[in-house]
């Protein structure tokens, strides 16, 4: 049955098997006769829809940019303040990351062994949440109401905050922050680093 | 079609374009037209998005060179 697929579900059955095998073991890691071995077809066929390793991986990474969220929901729907609408978009980012975890491992995987790949997909993914505090914390400053806390080092410090929260609780599922559902882990976060930056709505 | 004021969020991505389109549009009148500049490609489906959430039309969506233009009159 393999072989009667049509080009681009062929096309789409092996980036996302790709994608797995990556997630798991790197871009080093994976030969392409083990990607071809798990869809059951040989190299050759693999061959005719990626030139190579590294079109197919960069296809896998195109895919993943192309997936990325959209926070409008997040920016209009709901109190305009800097931290409920900074909490929306770690929630909607929370959401999508769970039911992709394989982005998550290649991230650490990236991280690892591809700083340019690492780059990238802070580019596509977590730049959305620098972007956003170190303006809304500029913006705020000017106008006087917010201490002179340093606008990168607060968008470093809560980025870390949320990969962290978000490798716990999707990819480790450690023990130790079990019964905080995801969700809530991550208001209480938002809820600290506000704080933290001396951060009052009003 | 001339805009009437300009905006520029080049280097910037969601939700951070978006929310200074609805500032920016929030300061002007009725008929009046936004000129959007941006980078994210992400921003082509946001543009269409909040347009159509706002109620705002989205008069002009084209891209060169990498970067995006829209034109979006304030309904």
């Amino acid at each position: 049955m393999s072989k009667r697929l049509k080009a681009n579900e062929r096309r789409a059955s092996i980036l996302a098997v790709a994608k797995v095998l990556f997630a798991d073991k790197g871009y080093n890691g994976v030969a392409v006769d083990e990607i071809a071995r798990r869809l059951g077809v040989s190299p050759a066929v693999l061959y005719q829809h990626f030139p190579s390793k590294e079109a197919l991986y960069e296809a896998v990474l195109n895919q993943i940019s192309a997936e990325r969220e959209s926070y409008i929901e997040a920016a209009l729907n709901g109190p305009d303040d800097f931290g409920s609408v900074l909490e929306r978009m770690a929630l909607v980012f929370a959401d999508n990351l769970s039911s992709d975890s394989d982005y998550l491992r290649m991230e650490m995987q990236a991280a690892l062994e591809d700083a340019p790949l690492a780059r990238h997909l802070f580019e596509n993914r977590w730049k959305s949440f620098t972007d956003f505090i170190e303006f809304n914390i500029k913006e705020l400053q000017q106008k006087g109401k917010l201490a002179a806390v340093n606008p990168q080092i607060a968008s470093l410090f809560y980025q870390g905050a949320l990969r962290e929260a978000l490798y716990a609780k999707i990819i480790l599922k450690t023990p130790r922050y079990q019964a905080l559902a995801l969700p809530e882990l991550i208001k209480q976060i938002t809820r600290l680093f506000m704080q933290g930056i001396e951060y009052k709505n009003k | 079609m001339n805009a009437d004021v300009e905006l520029d969020t080049r280097g910037l991505n969601c939700p951070l374009p978006i929310l200074k389109a609805k500032k920016s549009i929030s300061a002007m009148a009725a008929g009046q037209v936004l000129r959007i500049t941006a980078t994210d490609p992400g921003s082509v489906k946001d543009m269409e998005s909040f347009c159509k959430q706002t109620g705002n039309e989205l008069v002009q969506s084209s891209s060169e060179g990498g970067e995006f233009v829209f034109l979006l009159k304030k309904h």
